[in-house]
């Protein structure tokens, strides 16, 4: 039989699944899969003030890209906007219900529940406190992370944007800035943190537990 | 290592590496329960795949997009959006949207139903190859959801009292179509992978 530590030094690439043994590096260098050149685990210090000074932006920005409106368009001194409440009245006054849940989980029910998961369990793991709630929601976010759709909602907004850009005039909300902030942040987020290394955080922090 | 019964594991929630035998285990760190029956996970993946692959019709039969302009009433299918893009001269957007919402599904298709056929019959191919194509299968999953969500959004901005855009049939089969395909890569075990026969290409480091 193969001990605890044995496993803990092993580590298996997400991408190629090739298994690899643990080399310690110096800080601020990066092990990648000597197969297919993904990143495996990185040294960073103070990794978790880092990515709850990140989350905590995210959650403000994400805030304000749900509150105010992202465009205004403009037909001919009509005008509509695109804000959170414009798109449930929508939803039930035309029935699609069906659409309209997937829609409103997929872009507004998971991304804030994974922003505000984070923002949470890193304030625990800051406080040293919550063991079990911490596992439960990384738990959580290992089952929704890849639901959260707020990316390629993004890509449709340009995208409806370039269809409409014959017909109607187009203004820019402040929705708008904030949900480009919210993707850079998001993006910055994942590179800072992995998943892996917030597993790494909870058993160093932790430890073992039954 | 691959011939005995013993073998490591990557815990699908928390990634830790555990070394388990064919009994039912939990994993070492998060306690969540690792399918030791990899059939039931053959099995899901190829259920979630065809209720999928029948949505796939009516997605792009139904009209994903209906407008109504003072009283009438037009009906686009996603192909018919695509040509009428693509002939009104914006080519990047017909581009975008013929990968995203024609192309990304039929691909996503073909390698679950390739990855499928060829750990049950074990095919001989590098593994490495086959966990790759599963990792790209998982990452280009959710991008077919564009139509959807730009027929939601134009339906919300144009709204007015003589002009409006409904979502149709064809958005609700296409929205199911890509959660069926998403739900089928995610039930897909990458442990049906490594237990093919022949190839080793796991070996230790």
């Amino acid at each position: 039989m193969i001990t605890e530590e044995e496993l803990d030094n092993l580590i298996i690439c997400k991408k190629c699944h090739t298994l690899h043994k643990k080399v310690p590096i110096s800080h601020n260098k990066k092990a990648f899969c000597s197969k297919c050149d993904i990143l495996l685990y990185q040294n960073c210090p103070n990794t978790i003030d880092k990515t709850l000074a990140l989350v905590i932006t995210a959650a403000i920005s994400l805030f304000v890209a749900f509150k105010f409106t992202i465009v205004t368009i403009d037909i001919q001194g009509l005008e509509k906007s695109l804000t959170l409440y414009a798109l449930f009245m929508v939803i039930l006054e035309q029935h699609q219900y069906i659409v309209g849940i997937m829609f409103i989980f997929l872009i507004v029910i998971f991304p804030i529940t994974i922003i505000f998961s984070m923002l949470l369990l890193l304030i625990l793991m800051k406080l040293k406190k919550g063991a079990y709630m911490v596992q439960r929601l990384l738990i959580l976010l290992a089952h929704i992370r890849p639901w959260s759709m707020v990316d390629i909602f993004f890509i449709s907004l340009l995208v409806a944007m370039v269809k409409l850009f014959d017909y109607a005039y187009i203004e820019l909300g402040v929705s708008f800035v904030a949900l480009v902030f919210t993707l850079i942040l998001d993006i910055i987020i994942t590179k800072n943190i992995s998943f892996y290394e917030l597993w790494e955080l909870h058993t160093k922090i932790y430890g073992w537990h039954e | 290592m691959n011939n005995s019964k013993f073998e490591y594991i990557r815990c699908h929630i928390c990634e830790a590496v555990n070394y388990v035998d064919n009994k039912e285990t939990k994993c070492r760190r998060c306690h969540e329960k690792i399918e030791h029956n990899l059939k039931f996970s053959y099995h899901k993946t190829l259920a979630f795949l065809i209720t999928a692959i029948i949505f796939y019709f009516p997605a792009n039969l139904y009209p994903i997009l209906i407008s109504k302009q003072f009283g009438k009433t037009t009906t686009n299918t996603i192909m018919e959006g695509i040509i009428h893009l693509w002939d009104s001269g914006s080519y990047p957007i017909a581009l975008i949207i013929l990968l995203a919402s024609v192309f990304v599904p039929l691909l996503k298709f073909v390698l679950i139903i390739y990855l499928l056929i060829s750990t049950k019959y074990n095919i001989h191919s590098s593994k490495l190859d086959k966990h790759k194509l599963f990792y790209i299968t998982e990452a280009i999953g959710p991008w077919s959801m564009v139509d959807v969500f730009v027929v939601i959004i134009l339906s919300v901005l144009i709204h007015f009292s003589e002009v409006k855009i409904y979502p149709g049939k064809g958005a609700t089969a296409f929205g199911l179509m890509v959660f069926f395909t998403m739900i089928s890569a995610l039930s897909f075990d990458p442990r049906l992978i490594n237990h093919q026969k022949g190839d080793t290409s796991n070996a230790k480091p």
